[in-house]
């Protein structure tokens, strides 16, 4: 029941992190050369100089139909209920000397939601649902020398999930149940850079799974004595990623880059949500698989102006017979554009623009009996400031 | 360039792709579109007993009846564009037609949910409904007559339709002449009027077996005979055929009775309450003193307890006569000491009339699965489309009825399918129900009748209080509440 969401990543991941790189399809593990570094290679803080700010948002407009359910040999269109999302992105970095650099980061690496009419066909599987979650990523890299640095972050994680549906049993009314959770979580990234030589450079980076206890309640309306109502829990697993990427500067003030994001979804093989009140426990299974992105971008400076585009390719973890309203997944391709503009020495700013286009996915012999297309697509706006101080 | 000319040229080219690509999006995907496929549908009549008027829960009435298969069929068929007139079914006001011994009506409710495991179901005592739309000037188009064996399909006499006391209260209202005495003449009087039937749906048969089963196998005491229901069904059947030579004719078998939560409720929950080294005692077929067999009731061949059987499984053990004074027995059987243990003694064993023994049972399996036979092989000569709800009702007790992130199942009140008198479907069973007969509409005449929605379909109006769900259910049902639904299968009163 909870944790899966619509999402511009695969599966429920989120990978905008800040306008320079999602300008450039996210391809930025092997320069990490801002702030988001700390999102996308700690490694990259190794060789920023000085002190900054980056701080911004993307505004996430996603769009989907679902077409069916064909159990009532329908192909009739049901819209999401749009809605827009703001994930946000904060960065702070401290010089300590030209070796060692700090940094502290606030990003939203996983959420989204999905909403559906209150009493459309699906109401039984999914009405709303909300994920949020918070990567607080204190962040320090070692600049080894001028080819190779290295970076470490800790991420404490924070997770909101809120689930609605509604509860068919045999009364009426339907009694509308409403999931309420919140949990906390730990976890660590890694990342090395290293200039091959003056054009070419390459960087890894690794963050590790996050494991979410979330306690919370579950309320049902009607308040039949039926109904589990008090206490929930679930326990939930933020896949590990991992980037390996290549960064090329084949003409001077042009830097292209290709990079491959692996994410390890195969750890969230099934959803269990507890009850206190009866000890009863609700399980669906999802069964992901494991999936990469591939990502590319580049830059092209002119002035006190950048220039980005960039691709991505992003497999869905999701497969066939688990597609479900909750989060309506397929492989994406996503068209990014961008550009930032220095004011000053101190302040700069990005916006970037990505269209978000999914494979049209059909889903049959579905494990929830709901067998029908889906339609999606998304535009995402990100604007950045940055704040040299 | 200036930062001017340059940020206009981002937005601009931002725009451009944007509204490029968001025109990128995806058509919509190719699927069932609703539709009739050339078929002609003006008319569309259905045929059949207290499972086609749409009774639930020992009642005719209103908000049942909107939920009667034929009513939610027609409904699907004008969603596929069918130019049909609106849907007449003699409707009755909730809540809904009287009991003819209290006067009161007779629909079951829930009166009480105190004990979850055990809720106290029957008549509330209301005033009862009326007729709505008596006067119709036509027959109506849901010609489903609660009550009628198949028999009653052909039959002039009025035997079925009139008296005994039970059927009068549904028919007494149905009082234009054209549904004089037979449920064939109303085709005929259609036919007549310019309005022959496209579609048929004629689901009868299901009366000639379950009086038997439901009374335990009293009465009557042997399901209607083989040869006759064989000369029956052909006979109506060919004369319907005849009457419409054109019409698309959709017949269903008989659901095996254990399929259904009226014999399968209270023997589990009894089985439980029976102590270790103790065994029922219980009345075989055409018992009513001293002879019994005993069961753990686990055994593959232990006997079924009814429905009925519930507001006296509580008093298992007791020294109690309950069960002879209820039935207002003249004077206690030969043999029977009822100061003896109730259902655990020899001498005041469990009622024959509460039980469907393994021969019992045999003996109504073997009914049905003849009586489908001869369904099947007179519809095949007719030409006329089979709905097997034979099979369909046992996949669901077996496998359960998984759909749109629901499982629904043939259990008592928990399962959803049934209603409160454990035979007759819930509005959720009937809407199923209704989309197995337009799926073989569908399948065997090319058309694309769209199914209905059940997570649309309402649930059993249920006061708030406990309710343990999941669990086997066992309700409390008086016997007076009974005596209307035995009325049903020609037994009552």
């Amino acid at each position: 029941m909870i944790g899966t969401a619509v999402a511009v990543g695969g599966g429920f991941q989120l990978n905008e992190h800040g306008a320079r790189a999602m300008a450039q399809g996210g391809a930025f593990a092997a320069r990490a050369s801002d702030a988001s570094a700390m999102y996308f290679n700690p490694a990259g803080l190794g060789f920023q100089k000085g002190r900054s700010f980056y701080l911004g948002t993307t505004f996430i407009m996603p769009k989907s139909s679902f077409f069916g359910p064909l159990q009532n040999n329908s192909n009739e269109e049901t819209k999401m209920v749009d809605q827009t999302f703001t994930p946000i992105n904060l960065y702070g970095t401290y010089e300590i000397n030209d070796q060692i650099h700090v940094g502290i980061g606030v990003s939203n690496p996983f959420g989204l939601g999905t909403e559906w009419p209150e009493d459309w066909s699906g109401k039984f599987i999914s009405t709303k649902i909300d994920l949020m979650s918070f990567f607080i990523t204190p962040t320090v890299a070692y600049k080894v020398n001028e080819e190779m640095s290295v970076g470490a972050g800790f991420n404490i994680v924070t997770g909101d999930v809120k689930i609605r549906r509604v509860v068919s049993d045999p009364f009426d009314p339907h009694a509308k149940a409403a999931i309420d959770l919140s949990g906390t979580g730990y976890g660590f990234n890694v990342g090395a850079i290293y200039k091959i030589t003056k054009e070419l450079s390459a960087g890894a980076s690794y963050r590790s799974s996050v494991k979410l206890d979330a306690t919370g309640s579950a309320n049902f309306d009607p308040a039949r004595s039926v109904y589990p109502i008090g206490d929930a829990s679930a326990s939930l697993e933020l896949p590990a990623t991992a980037f390996v990427g290549v960064a090329y500067t084949p003409i001077e003030n042009l830097e292209v880059e290709a990079d491959y994001q692996y994410i390890g979804w195969s750890s969230y093989d099934k959803l269990v949500v507890e009850f206190k009140k009866d000890g009863s426990k609700t399980e669906s299974p999802k069964n992901y698989r494991n999936t990469y992105i591939l990502r590319f971008g580049g830059e092209y400076t002119m002035g006190d102006f950048q220039f980005r585009a960039g691709y991505l390719l992003d497999r869905s973890p999701v497969k066939a017979k688990y597609v479900e309203p909750l989060l309506p997944d397929a492989n994406r391709n996503g068209m990014n554009l961008g550009v930032g503009y220095k004011i000053n020495e101190q302040f700069s700013v990005d916006a970037a623009y990505m269209f978000l286009k999914f494979d049209q996915r059909k889903a049959t012999g579905t494990e929830v009996n709901f067998d029908g297309t889906y339609n999606n697509s998304a535009n995402l706006l990100g604007v950045n400031l940055s704040i040299n101080y | 360039m200036t930062m001017k000319k340059i940020i206009i040229s981002f937005i601009a080219l931002s725009a451009l792709l944007g509204a490029l690509l968001s025109g990128c999006t995806d058509s919509a995907p190719s699927g069932p579109t609703p539709g009739l496929g050339g078929t002609t549908v003006t008319k569309y009549v259905a045929i059949g007993n207290s499972l086609t008027a749409g009774y639930q829960s020992n009642g005719l009435y209103e908000s049942a009846q909107l939920y009667s298969y034929p009513n939610m069929i027609a409904q699907q068929l004008v969603t596929a564009g069918a130019p049909l007139a609106a849907f007449q079914q003699p409707i009755y006001s909730d809540p809904g037609i009287p009991d003819p011994l209290t006067g009161k009506a007779q629909r079951y409710e829930i009166l009480s949910f105190t004990d979850p495991k055990n809720p106290v179901i029957g008549p509330k005592g209301s005033t009862p409904g009326s007729p709505t739309n008596s006067t119709l000037a036509r027959p109506y188009d849901n010609l489903g007559i609660p009550g009628i064996p198949l028999a009653g399909f052909i039959d002039t006499t009025g035997t079925y339709q009139s008296a005994p006391l039970g059927r009068d209260a549904i028919l007494r209202w149905t009082t234009n002449a054209l549904l004089g005495k037979s449920v064939f003449r109303q085709v005929a009087v259609l036919k007549a009027a310019g309005q022959t039937p496209d579609i048929v749906t004629f689901w009868l048969g299901a009366n000639d077996v379950l009086g038997f089963a439901t009374t335990g196998g009293t009465k009557p005491a042997s399901p209607t005979s083989t040869t006759t229901f064989a000369f029956l069904y052909k006979q109506a059947l060919d004369t319907l055929r005849a009457t419409l030579p054109n019409a698309k004719i959709l017949v269903a078998t008989i659901p095996d009775v254990r399929a259904i939560p009226f014999f399968t409720t209270v023997g589990p929950k009894m089985a439980a309450g029976i102590p270790a080294g103790l065994y029922l005692r219980y009345q075989k077929h055409g018992n009513s003193g001293l002879a019994f067999d005993s069961t753990r009731l686990t055994e593959s061949s232990a006997p079924l307890i009814t429905l009925k059987g519930s507001a006296y499984a509580t008093l298992l053990g007791q020294k109690t006569g309950k069960w002879y004074k209820d039935n207002a027995y003249p004077a206690l059987p030969a043999g029977i000491d009822t100061s003896q243990a109730f259902g655990f003694h020899p001498q005041n064993p469990w009622p024959d009339a509460l039980t469907l023994d393994a021969g019992e049972q045999t003996n109504a399996i073997d009914y049905v699965y003849t009586f489908n036979a001869t369904i099947r092989s007179v519809a095949a000569l007719d030409n006329a489309g089979v709905f097997d709800a034979y099979s369909f009702f046992n996949n669901i007790k077996a496998n359960g009825y998984s759909i749109a992130g629901e499982k629904y199942t043939a259990d008592y009140i928990s399962g959803g399918l049934f209603s409160l008198d454990g035979v007759h479907p819930s509005s959720r069973g009937y809407a199923i129900v209704a989309n197995e007969f337009i799926k073989l509409m569908n399948s065997k005449y090319g058309m694309s009748v769209p199914y209905v929605d059940i997570s649309k379909i309402p649930g059993i109006p249920m006061p708030l209080g406990k309710y343990a769900a999941g669990a086997k259910v066992a309700p409390s049902i008086s016997l007076e509440a009974w005596k209307s639904f035995d009325a049903l299968w020609g037994s009552g009163f």
